[in-house]
């Protein structure tokens, strides 16, 4: 199934035919075809894609997510901190995967950006909580989150920027016991501060969006909060701090508005326009975040 | 550090004051002014592309809006794009964040026990790219983690029930 996955969806079929077909003509101005040095870079690139089961992916998931933990602190607020779980699991029990063990926190910054993480781990700021409204649209910017996490998008980007084979190696950390000197923690800290300061593709930015507002609707809430989200950040200067690594890693949020309107329109998306907000319980929950201070 | 959070403080009842006052926005394209939040509700008038409005608040996918003229109606809320903020300097915000401004300002008060923040801090690309790995937090985490029966009463609560939803389909060409 994941094998099947991956040659469907990803970018490596092509990256393999164009790396044979180098390889072909770099030997025939060689004067020869060389059997073994085909076979090699098949073996490679082959090896690059191999697919991580569960259990790896939680512990490249766990990888990634110290580091990036220990670039943002979690907040010390447990009300809010087990609110955003409930919201979050909620929304992740409608989706493709909702065995995975999820972990949600807030993390101490007043810029703007969430990050999913595989395995099950998303992070959000303080920041993006102060400038939504309801539940609804918590539910919709988790349902983007959960969404990267579900299609194991930052899980095959990290495997391939690493340039390891990371499932062999989160085999051997296994025996490690999560210790955090090891040479694969140190590999997937490496490819993890590249990619969530670089970003993912658009398109998996616009995937996620697609996907996410649809989890929000499956769990009964307006899946109009995610659209309403991006519109608030429309609001804000681009040039702002604030803003910046979300900008840095995303589309802008009016094409990510036109986008998502084109395409909860063609799903005709307004017979849930009326489901829950969550106004009351969300404003309640998050004015203690005014109050919380770093963990540590 | 109790001077740094009453300077913070006064900084966030500014922007979250300011936040509250911002609400405009234009048409991005001819679009009809309904008198309900419904696809064939009447239309009171339709709006040419770069009509200046105000949001009013939101249901579904719809705003509740206010043109200059002082007319009101409801518009589909994917056909305007807000107008950016850029005199802020950081946080611009939108209509809907009353509450968030009256909680930095009982703050002050101190009416309600909420005080501001110490500690804030940014996150941009070099906080990335530097960081130094925490597993210990990552551990600490797992203890706010809900279970899926905790998930499900949580849900009750809201009366937020389960609902058959389809993936939607991918619309080629639909970035501006």
């Amino acid at each position: 199934m994941n094998a099947r996955f991956y040659l469907d969806k990803m970018r490596y079929p092509l990256a393999l035919v164009l790396m044979l077909a180098l390889t072909a003509c770099a030997n025939v101005n060689g004067g020869g075809m060389d059997v073994n040095s085909l076979f090699n870079t098949f073996k490679t690139v082959k090896q690059a894609v191999t697919p991580a089961n569960q259990q790896e992916e939680e512990q490249i998931g766990y990888a990634t997510a110290s580091t990036l933990l220990g670039a943002a602190k979690p907040i010390n607020d447990p009300a809010v901190q087990e609110y955003v779980n409930k919201v979050g699991l909620w929304v992740a029990l409608q989706s493709d995967r909702p065995d995975l063990p999820w972990h949600f926190a807030v993390v101490d910054s007043n810029d703007i950006d969430a990050f999913a993480v595989p395995g099950g781990y998303v992070f959000i700021t303080r920041g993006l909580l102060l400038h939504m409204r309801s539940e609804a649209e918590l539910a919709g910017a988790l349902g983007h989150e959960i969404s990267h996490v579900v299609l194991k998008q930052q899980l095959k980007a990290l495997q391939q920027a690493a340039q390891l084979n990371l499932v062999g190696q989160a085999a051997q950390f296994e025996l490690q016991q999560h210790g955090q000197n090891t040479q694969f923690f140190d590999s997937v800290a490496g490819a993890t501060r590249n990619l969530y300061s670089k970003g993912l593709d658009k398109d998996d930015e616009f995937e996620a969006d697609r996907m996410g507002v649809v989890l929000a609707a499956r769990a009964g809430y307006d899946p109009y909060g995610l659209v309403a989200v991006l519109q608030t950040l429309e609001t804000v200067d681009p040039k702002s701090n604030g803003m910046q690594l979300l900008l840095a890693t995303h589309p802008a949020p009016a094409a990510r508005v036109a986008m998502l309107s084109a395409e909860m329109q063609a799903g005709h998306m307004d017979r849930y326009g009326r489901q829950v907000e969550g106004t009351e319980r969300y404003q309640q929950m998050i004015k203690t975040l005014v109050s919380t201070s770093t963990r540590r | 550090m109790k001077r740094w959070g009453l300077i913070l403080l006064a900084l966030l009842v500014t922007l979250a004051v300011h936040a509250a006052s911002q609400s405009t926005a234009q048409t991005v394209l001819e679009t009809p002014l309904n008198s309900a939040p419904y696809s064939d509700a009447t239309a009171v008038v339709t709006l040419p592309a770069g009509t200046n409005i105000t949001i009013i608040e939101r249901q579904g996918g719809w705003y509740h809006v206010r043109l200059d003229s002082g007319q009101d109606g409801w518009l589909q809320m994917t056909s305007i794009r807000m107008n950016n903020n850029t005199s802020s300097g950081s946080s611009g915000s939108s209509w809907g964040f009353g509450w968030l401004s009256s909680l930095f300002e009982s703050g002050r008060s101190g009416a309600t026990g909420v005080t501001a923040t110490t500690g804030v801090r940014g996150l941009n690309t070099g906080d990335i790219a530097n960081a130094k790995p925490d597993p210990q937090a990552t551990n600490e985490i797992t203890a706010w983690s809900a279970t899926p029966q905790q998930a499900r009463q949580f849900a009750h609560q809201l009366d937020l029930k389960p609902e058959q939803v389809a993936y939607l389909p991918q619309v080629k060409g639909a970035q501006p």
